[in-house]
C-alpha cells in the first residue's frame, strides 16, 4: 500500500514538475536520416554517425516542484565527439511538434557549421548560430521561432536571485541576437541549460582522460580503472547535494519512497557506468586473450610439428601434395575435413551493407542475360537492310546474310569463391576492422551481386591444422539457394589455424570441376602466403599451391586470386601467373571491389 | 535511324552562346585548335561541357557537329552509309565525315557510351595522320586545318564495363571541368534564368550543400543545369520550395526518404 501511494505520488509530482509535451514529441529515429543528410549537406564530415546522446547533468537551479520530483537534473543537449554527432533521443520540450522537429535540424546544422569550437560555450554557440543563420535563410526563420519558444520555456527572471537573473538576461540576449553578448556574468549556479546550443565543453580533467584513452591497451585499462573511480567519487558526492530532500525523510513516507527512488537511480547509473567500463574492459580482455591464444596455438602446434613425416594417411577425402624437393606428387598426404558451421543461425544482410547492395544490384542488372540482336545472319526473323544496301551498292555479291535474328545470349558461368579463414585474418587493417570482417563483407556483397546475374556460384572457406586436418567449410554449395541460411553461415565465419592452400585448391577444383559450364572461375580470397604448422611453409607451400593451380587450369578452370597482402607481388606472380591476381591496397575497399572485379573477369 | 536525326549541324551562329570561364580552358582550347590537337573534356553532368564547346565553336567561327553518343551508336552512324532511292543506292556522309569534309568541330558527347568500334574510327583522326578512311566507299579523307575533334565524358557516371581505353585517352588534350566557384556560378544562374542575384546566390548555396552529400546520399551531384532550371521556374513565379522539388530534388533521387531529407535541406535555405 505504502509503495503504491509512493508510486502514485511520484507520478503526480513528476507530471506536475515536468514541463514537457508528450503529444508533440519527436523521436530521433523518425528524423535521423533527414538530420544526418542535412548535417552532411551543411559541410559535416561524411564519416560521422548520428546517434542518440546521453543526458547531461547541468547543475542549474531547479524549481521547487522539480526538486520535489527529483527530475530535471539532467538535460538533453547536443554535442559532437570524434565518432558521432549526438542528438537527444526524444525532443518534447516545446508545445508544437514542428518546433521540436526544427530543433533537431537546428542542432544538426549547428554541429555541421560550428566555426569556432575553440571559443568558450557562450561565444562559441553565438558564433555558430550567427554562421548558420547568415548562410541558410530558411534555418534563420526557424531559429527565430525556436529562440522565442526557448525563452518562453526558460525560468522566469523574477523568480531568480539577482546574480542568476543577470546571467539569464545575458543568455536571453544572446539567443535573441546572437553575437551581441561577449561574456557571461558570474553567478553562484550555472545557467539553466540552453537546448538550442551545443553542450558546454567537458572539464579539462575529463578531456585529458578522453585524450589518454586511445593509447596502448594496458594504459587504456588503467585509464578505465581511474575513470571508474572518478565516477564513483562523483556519485559519492551526490547525497550531500540532495541534503534538502533528505530532510523530508523522517516526516513523510512519501518522501522516503522518493528518497529511495533517488538512491535507486543513482545505483542504476553507477551500475550502468560500471557496466560500460566493464564492457570496455571486456573488449580489451578478449583481445588480449585471443592474442595469447594465437601465440599459444602457434607454439603448441610448432612443437607438435612432425619433421619430415610424409607417411600416407588413410580414410576418405585424401588429397595429394607436391614435394618440390623430390619433384613428386605424393599421394594421400592431406585429409579434407568438412567442418559444418553448425551453430550458424539464419540472418539477414547486415544493415551497413544495404546501400552497397543496392548499388551493386543496379550495376549487375546490366550483366543479366539479354536478348541480343544478331545482324547479317544467313537466316532470321526480319530483313537486315544494311547488308542488302551494301550488296546493291557494291554489286560484288560479297554480302550473304540479309536477316536479323534475336537470340538469348546466355551467360554460362560457374564461380567458386574460396575464402582463407586462417588465424592471420584476425589482424587489424585499420578503421577498427579485421581482415576477417572485410572478407565477411566481401562474401556478402559478392553473393548479393551474383544472385542478380543468375550465375551459378558457391562459397567455401578453409583453414588447416597440419595435413591431417584441412578444414573445409561450406558456406553455400552450388545447388543451394542464396538466402538467410547461407547468410547466417557467412555471418558465422571466424578465423582459425593456418593456410594449407594447395589442398584447399585441389578440393575446390574437385567441386568446381563437376559443374558443367562454359566458363568456370575459381576465385581465391586471401591475406597471405600458404603456410601450415609443419613443413608446409615457404617454398614448399608456394610450389604445392602452384602445382594445384596448374592442375586446376588443366581441368579447364580459371583461377584468380584476390589478396590484401601488400607483399604478395613477391610470390603471387609465381603461383598464379602475372595477370591472374590482384592486390587490394586498401582492404576496406575489398567488399566494394570484389563484385566489380568479378564483372570484369566474366564479361 | 537517319543520320540527320543524330547530327545537329550548327552553321556559325550570329550570337556567341554565353560562357563564363572558370580557368584557362578557353586559351587551351584555342591553342589546341591552332595546333590541330583533339580535345577531351571530362566533368560531371551539367557542368557546362556542351555549352563550352558551343561557345568555342562560335568564338572560332566554325560549324559544330554535335553527336550525342548512346550505346547503339556504331561507326556507320558517324561515318555514313548507303541509302536507297528510286534510282538505286547513294552514299550519305555521317556527321564525322561532314565535319572532316567541310572543316569544323565534331563534338562527340558522352563518347564512352558509344559502341567500341566507334573509337577505332577516331584513332586515325586523333593522331598526326588526321585521316578518315571510309572503307565502304574506298575514300580516304584528309582533315583540313579547320577540322577539330572534341569528345567528352563523365568520369563519375561510367558504365560498369565501359571506360575510355588509355590508348584512346592519350591521343587527346584533356580538360577537366568541375563546378564553378559559388560567386561565378550564381552569376551564371542569374544571367541564364533572369532571376534576381540574391535568389541565384541562395540556389547556388543549395547546390553546394547537396553536392557535399554526393557519394554518400546521392549518386551524382546536381549540375549547374538543374540549378538554372529551378531558377527559371522561380523566375516564372513558382514558389522556391516547389521549384526546387520539381527541378532539383526529384531529379536527383527516386527514393522517397532521400527526397524528403533533401527537402529538409531545401527548407533550410528557402524556408520561411
Amino acid at each position: 500500500m505504502e509503495e503504491q501511494v509512493g508510486i502514485a505520488w511520484h507520478r503526480l509530482v513528476n507530471r506536475l514538475a515536468a514541463r514537457r509535451h508528450p503529444a508533440a514529441a519527436i523521436e530521433l529515429a523518425s528524423v535521423s536520416r533527414d538530420a544526418a543528410l542535412l548535417y552532411r549537406a551543411l559541410g559535416g564530415d561524411h564519416g560521422v554517425a548520428l546517434q542518440a546522446g546521453a543526458q547531461t547533468r547541468h547543475g542549474a537551479r531547479r524549481s521547487w516542484l522539480e526538486r520535489l520530483a527529483g527530475s530535471e537534473r539532467k538535460a538533453d543537449l547536443a554535442w559532437m565527439d570524434g565518432q558521432a554527432l549526438r542528438l537527444p533521443p526524444v525532443i518534447d520540450v516545446y508545445p508544437e511538434a514542428g518546433l521540436n522537429r526544427d530543433l533537431y535540424f537546428w542542432l544538426a546544422a549547428l554541429c555541421a557549421v560550428d566555426p569556432r569550437p575553440d571559443l568558450p560555450w557562450l561565444t562559441r554557440n553565438q558564433a555558430a548560430a550567427l554562421a548558420v543563420t547568415a548562410a541558410f535563410p530558411g534555418l534563420a526563420a526557424g531559429y527565430r521561432r525556436l529562440a522565442a519558444a526557448e525563452i518562453a520555456r526558460r525560468p522566469q527572471l523574477s523568480k531568480l536571485p539577482p546574480d542568476e537573473a543577470r546571467q539569464e538576461q545575458a543568455i536571453r540576449a544572446a539567443l535573441t541576437d546572437p553575437g551581441s553578448v561577449a561574456a557571461l556574468p558570474a553567478a553562484r549556479l550555472p545557467p539553466h541549460p540552453v537546448l538550442l546550443w551545443l553542450r558546454p565543453e567537458q572539464s579539462a580533467a575529463a578531456r585529458a582522460h578522453a585524450a589518454a584513452a586511445p593509447e596502448a591497451a594496458a594504459q587504456a585499462a588503467s585509464a578505465l580503472q581511474s575513470d571508474k573511480k572518478r565516477r564513483i567519487a562523483e556519485h559519492a558526492e551526490m547525497p550531500e547535494r540532495k541534503g534538502g530532500l533528505m530532510l523530508f525523510r523522517p516526516e513523510s513516507i512519501f518522501s522516503w519512497t522518493e528518497y529511495a527512488k533517488i538512491e535507486h537511480e543513482t545505483q542504476e547509473n553507477e551500475d550502468q557506468d560500471l557496466a560500460r567500463a566493464a564492457d570496455d574492459l571486456d573488449v580489451i580482455a578478449i583481445a588480449q586473450d585471443k592474442k595469447s591464444v594465437a601465440k599459444k596455438l602457434r607454439m603448441s602446434l610448432d612443437l607438435a610439428e612432425a619433421q619430415g613425416d610424409s607417411s600416407p594417411l588413410d580414410g576418405d577425402g585424401m588429397l595429394p601434395e607436391w614435394d618440390y624437393r623430390t619433384q613428386l606428387l605424393k599421394p594421400d598426404q592431406c585429409r579434407i575435413n568438412a567442418v559444418p558451421l553448425g551453430d550458424a543461425l539464419p540472418c539477414a544482410l547486415p544493415l551497413h551493407l544495404a546501400r552497397d547492395r543496392q548499388r551493386l544490384r543496379r550495376q549487375f542488372a546490366a550483366l543479366q542475360p539479354l536478348r541480343q540482336r544478331l545482324k547479317a545472319q544467313p537466316e532470321g526473323s526480319e530483313i537486315d537492310i544494311d547488308p542488302y544496301i551494301r550488296h546493291v551498292a557494291q554489286r560484288s555479291g560479297a554480302e550473304s546474310g540479309f536477316y536479323t535474328d534475336q537470340r538469348q545470349r546466355e551467360r554460362d558461368l560457374a564461380c567458386l569463391l574460396l575464402a582463407d579463414l586462417s588465424l592471420s585474418t584476425e589482424a587489424w587493417v585499420g578503421e577498427g576492422r579485421r581482415v576477417i570482417d572485410v572478407i565477411r563483407d566481401s562474401l556478402f556483397l559478392f553473393s548479393e551481386a551474383l544472385s542478380v546475374t543468375r550465375d551459378r556460384f558457391a562459397l567455401y572457406g578453409f583453414s588447416s591444422r597440419q595435413r591431417s586436418d584441412v578444414r573445409f567449410h561450406t558456406l553455400k554449395a552450388f545447388d543451394e539457394p542464396y538466402g538467410d541460411v547461407a547468410r547466417g553461415r557467412i555471418n558465422g565465419i571466424g578465423p582459425a589455424y593456418y593456410t594449407r592452400m594447395g589442398a584447399a585448391i585441389r578440393h575446390a577444383t574437385e567441386i568446381l570441376g563437376r559443374q558443367k559450364a562454359r566458363e568456370r572461375l575459381l576465385l581465391l580470397l586471401t591475406d597471405g602466403k600458404p603456410n601450415d604448422a609443419d613443413h608446409y611453409e615457404g617454398r614448399y607451400g608456394i610450389e604445392d599451391t602452384r602445382k594445384a593451380l596448374i592442375a586446376a587450369r588443366q581441368r579447364g578452370l580459371r583461377p584468380f586470386c584476390v589478396t590484401v597482402d601488400q607483399e604478395a607481388h613477391e610470390y603471387l606472380p609465381h603461383i598464379f601467373g602475372k595477370s591472374s591476381f590482384i592486390i587490394i591496397r586498401k582492404p576496406s575497399e575489398l567488399p566494394a571491389r570484389l563484385p566489380l572485379l568479378y564483372a570484369l573477369l566474366t564479361r | 535511324m537517319t543520320v540527320t536525326s543524330i547530327a545537329r549541324a550548327l552553321r556559325v551562329p550570329k550570337l556567341i552562346p554565353p560562357y563564363t570561364a572558370t580557368g584557362d580552358e578557353i586559351a587551351v582550347f584555342e591553342l589546341a585548335h591552332r595546333n590541330r590537337l583533339p580535345v577531351l573534356i571530362k566533368g560531371p553532368t551539367g557542368c557546362g561541357k556542351t555549352r563550352f564547346v558551343e561557345h568555342m565553336a562560335a568564338r572560332l567561327g566554325l560549324p559544330l557537329y554535335t553527336v550525342s553518343c548512346h550505346d547503339d551508336l556504331s561507326a556507320a552512324d558517324l561515318v555514313g552509309r548507303h541509302l536507297i532511292d528510286a534510282s538505286g543506292t547513294y552514299w550519305t556522309d555521317g556527321p564525322l565525315t561532314q565535319a572532316v569534309r567541310h572543316g569544323g568541330i565534331c563534338y562527340l558527347d558522352e563518347v564512352v557510351e558509344a559502341r567500341k568500334d566507334t573509337t577505332v574510327v577516331l584513332h586515325a583522326l586523333s593522331d598526326d595522320r588526321r585521316i578518315l578512311p571510309i572503307d565502304r566507299t574506298g575514300e580516304i579523307l584528309e582533315a583540313p586545318p579547320e577540322f577539330m575533334l572534341v569528345v567528352s565524358y563523365n568520369p563519375g557516371y561510367q558504365h560498369l564495363l565501359k571506360g575510355l581505353k588509355p590508348s584512346t585517352r592519350q591521343r587527346f588534350v584533356s580538360l577537366a571541368f568541375g563546378f564553378p566557384e559559388a560567386a561565378s556560378e550564381a552569376e551564371i544562374v542569374a544571367t541564364e534564368s533572369g532571376i534576381d542575384p540574391a535568389t541565384a546566390k541562395r540556389l547556388v548555396t543549395l547546390a553546394n550543400a547537396l553536392r557535399s552529400t554526393a557519394d554518400h546520399d546521392l549518386e551524382e551531384a546536381p549540375g549547374t543545369r538543374l540549378i538554372v532550371d529551378a531558377a527559371k521556374l522561380i523566375a516564372g513565379g513558382c514558389d522556391p520550395q516547389v521549384a526546387c522539388r520539381a527541378a532539383i530534388v526529384e531529379c536527383l533521387s527516386d527514393e522517397p526518404e532521400i527526397s524528403r531529407a533533401l527537402m529538409v535541406v531545401v527548407a533550410a535555405i528557402f524556408g520561411h
